[in-house]
C-alpha cells in the first residue's frame, strides 16, 4: 500500500499478509510485549484507553482482541514539530479495518470529567514525562479496573522506593527529562492513588532494564486476577 | 478571629500563647517567648544560614508555609518592602491551630506582614510575582513535589530559597526517594527525599540560571540530611544574593555533585 510509505513509522505494525510498516520498534518486539500486556487478561466488550499510543500498536491490538471501545491517546509524540504520528495511526487504523478512536491528550490533563475506562494502557510511561506523579493521579481518575503500566526501570539496588531522573533520547529525535522508578516505588505509588493490587514483571524483550505493572481498583473481579501468573509477581500480596 | 484591641497582660500573652502548638519559638517579650518545637538557637542558625547574605531590602516576598510565621517576620525585619505569609496545612490543622497563632505572633510583634490561607497546591500566577519566594521546609511534605516547584517558580521574580529534607545525596545520579505511611520520622506528612543532584536537574529545567546550594547547619557529627538552595532567575538582579558566603556553592560547576556526595558519604 503507497500510503505506508508517507509516513516516519515508530511501530512496525502489520497491515496485511505481506505489508508491515518499517517502524523502530520491530513486529516481533510489540508482538511480545502485546502478550506479555494483555495476556493475562480478557478484554472482551472492554473500554480501553491508550495512553502514548505513538502509532497505535497496543489500541489496535485491544480492538483485535474484542475490546468494545478504544481511545488511542498520545501527546508528545503528536505533537511535536512535523510529527505525523497521530496520521499514521489514524491511517493503521483505517488500513487494518479497525475502528478505534483517536485523541491529543496529556495524561496529566485527565480527570474523572473525562469518563473512565476499565483498562488503562501506558507504555513508555515515566521515561518521558517531566511530572509522573500528575500523570499517575490522571490514569488513576480514568481507571475504573485495571491500569498497565510499562516503564524504564532505575534504583534495582535499592530495596527502599526510588525513582531516579534521565534525560533520554526518544525514538522521535527529541531529548526529554523523564523518569525511572524502581518496582518499590511504583507500588507504594499506585498503592496511594488506591489502588489494591499490584503486579509486577520484567519486560519481555529489554530485561530488567524496564518493567510492566498491572494495578487493579479493589472492587475488580476475582477472576480479573487469574492471568496474572508467572513471570507475573505479586508486589502487593506476595505469596 | 478577632484579636483583643488592647494590649494584653504579660499573664493574659502567657495564657493566649498556652492555648497553641507552636513550632516555632519566636520571642514576643522580654522574657516572653513562644513554646516552639523548634528552639530559639535553632532558629537563629537557620536564619543565619538561609537568610544572611540575601538584600531583602525594599524586597517583595512570598513564604510558602509559613506556619507560626518565624521566617515572615524575620524577611521584614531585614527590610522587605512586603511580606506576605501563606499555609494551609498547619493553619488548618486542629492540632496546630497554625494560623491563629501565627497571627497572635505578627499582632504582638506589631509587623506590617500580609497573610492568605492557601495550599502550596493550588498556588497560580494570580498570586502575583515576588522577588523572593521562601519555600522553607515544605518540599518533602508533598505527593507531587514537582508539581508545586513548578508553581513557586511561576511566582518568583528573582530568588527562590528551598530548604529541604534529602537522600540519596551520597549519590551523583538525580533521585529521590518516596516514604510511604510514616516511614520517615514517623510523620505520615513526609513524602519524597531529593538528592542535590535532582533538584539541580528539576531547577534547571524549570528554568532557574543559577542554583546555589549550601548545607544545613546540622551539628557536627549528624547526618547531612538537609539542604538548601538558592535558586535566581534569569531576570535576577544580582545584588539580591552579592552577601552570600563561601560555604554556598554553585550546583552545576564541575565537580560539585560528587564533591557533595563525598561530603555526605563521610
Amino acid at each position: 500500500m503507497s500510503g505506508v510509505a508517507s509516513f516516519r513509522w515508530l511501530q512496525s505494525l502489520r497491515l496485511g499478509p505481506d505489508l508491515v510498516t518499517p517502524g523502530v520498534q520491530n513486529e516481533a518486539e510489540l508482538a511480545r510485549m502485546e502478550e506479555a500486556l494483555f495476556g493475562p487478561i480478557n478484554l472482551a466488550g472492554a473500554d480501553v484507553i491508550e495512553v502514548g499510543a505513538w502509532n497505535g500498536a497496543f489500541s489496535l491490538a485491544a480492538k483485535r482482541r474484542g475490546a468494545a471501545r478504544v481511545l488511542a491517546t498520545d501527546h508528545l509524540a503528536w505533537t511535536l514539530p512535523g510529527s505525523d504520528a497521530k496520521a499514521a495511526t489514524e491511517f493503521a487504523a483505517q488500513a487494518s479495518g479497525l475502528a478505534i478512536e483517536t485523541r491529543v491528550m496529556d495524561p496529566r490533563g485527565f480527570g474523572k470529567y473525562f469518563g473512565q475506562f476499565h483498562v488503562v494502557v501506558a507504555t513508555e510511561f515515566f521515561t518521558q514525562l517531566f511530572n509522573p506523579i500528575a500523570a499517575l493521579k490522571g490514569l488513576r481518575a480514568i481507571t475504573s479496573r485495571l491500569l498497565l503500566i510499562e516503564t524504564i526501570q532505575d534504583g534495582m539496588e535499592e530495596s527502599r522506593p526510588v525513582m531516579m531522573a534521565h534525560n533520554l533520547p526518544t525514538a522521535y529525535g527529541a531529548t526529554v527529562a523523564g523518569w525511572a522508578p524502581n518496582p518499590e516505588a511504583v507500588k507504594h505509588m499506585l498503592q496511594e492513588l488506591g489502588f489494591d493490587r499490584i503486579f509486577h514483571r520484567d519486560h519481555p524483550t529489554a530485561g530488567r532494564g524496564r518493567g510492566l505493572y498491572a494495578a487493579l481498583l479493589r472492587d475488580t473481579p476475582d477472576e480479573a486476577l487469574t492471568g496474572f501468573v508467572a513471570p507475573w509477581r505479586s508486589l502487593t500480596h506476595p505469596g | 478571629m478577632d484579636l483583643p484591641k488592647t494590649p494584653l497582660s504579660n499573664s493574659a500573652l502567657l495564657n493566649r500563647i498556652k492555648q497553641f502548638y507552636w513550632f516555632h519559638s519566636i520571642p514576643l517579650r522580654p522574657g516572653i517567648t513562644t513554646y516552639g518545637a523548634k528552639t530559639e538557637e535553632i532558629l537563629a542558625q537557620e536564619e543565619q544560614a538561609i537568610m544572611s547574605g540575601i538584600d531583602f531590602q525594599g524586597r517583595t516576598v512570598l513564604d510558602v508555609g509559613a506556619w507560626n510565621g518565624y521566617f515572615s517576620f524575620s524577611a521584614k525585619r531585614h527590610g522587605a518592602a512586603r511580606v506576605l505569609a501563606t499555609d494551609s496545612f498547619t493553619w488548618t490543622e486542629p492540632k496546630f491551630r497554625g494560623q491563629e497563632a501565627f497571627e497572635l505572633a505578627r499582632a504582638e510583634l506589631g509587623l506590617d506582614i500580609e497573610s492568605l490561607l492557601i495550599d502550596p497546591t493550588k498556588i497560580t500566577p494570580e498570586l502575583g510575582s515576588f522577588d523572593i519566594v521562601m519555600f522553607l521546609g515544605v518540599l518533602y511534605h508533598l505527593f507531587d513535589p514537582i508539581d508545586v516547584l513548578q508553581r513557586v517558580r511561576a511566582v518568583t521574580g528573582q530568588l527562590l530559597l528551598v530548604e529541604t529534607h534529602q537522600d540519596l545525596a551520597d549519590r551523583t545520579q538525580p533521585g529521590m526517594v518516596f516514604y510511604p505511611g510514616a516511614i520517615l520520622n514517623n510523620d505520615p506528612t513526609n513524602w519524597w527525599g531529593p538528592n542535590p543532584a535532582l533538584m539541580l536537574h528539576l531547577l534547571q529545567a524549570l528554568g532557574f540560571a543559577r542554583i546555589l546550594y549550601r548545607h544545613y547547619p546540622h551539628p557536627p557529627g549528624t547526618p547531612l540530611n538537609r539542604g538548601i538552595y538558592a535558586c535566581l532567575t534569569p531576570e535576577a538582579d544580582p545584588a539580591i544574593i552579592a552577601g552570600l558566603g563561601p560555604e554556598w556553592r554553585e550546583l552545576d560547576a564541575p565537580g560539585v555533585i560528587p564533591t557533595l556526595a563525598a561530603e555526605v558519604r563521610r
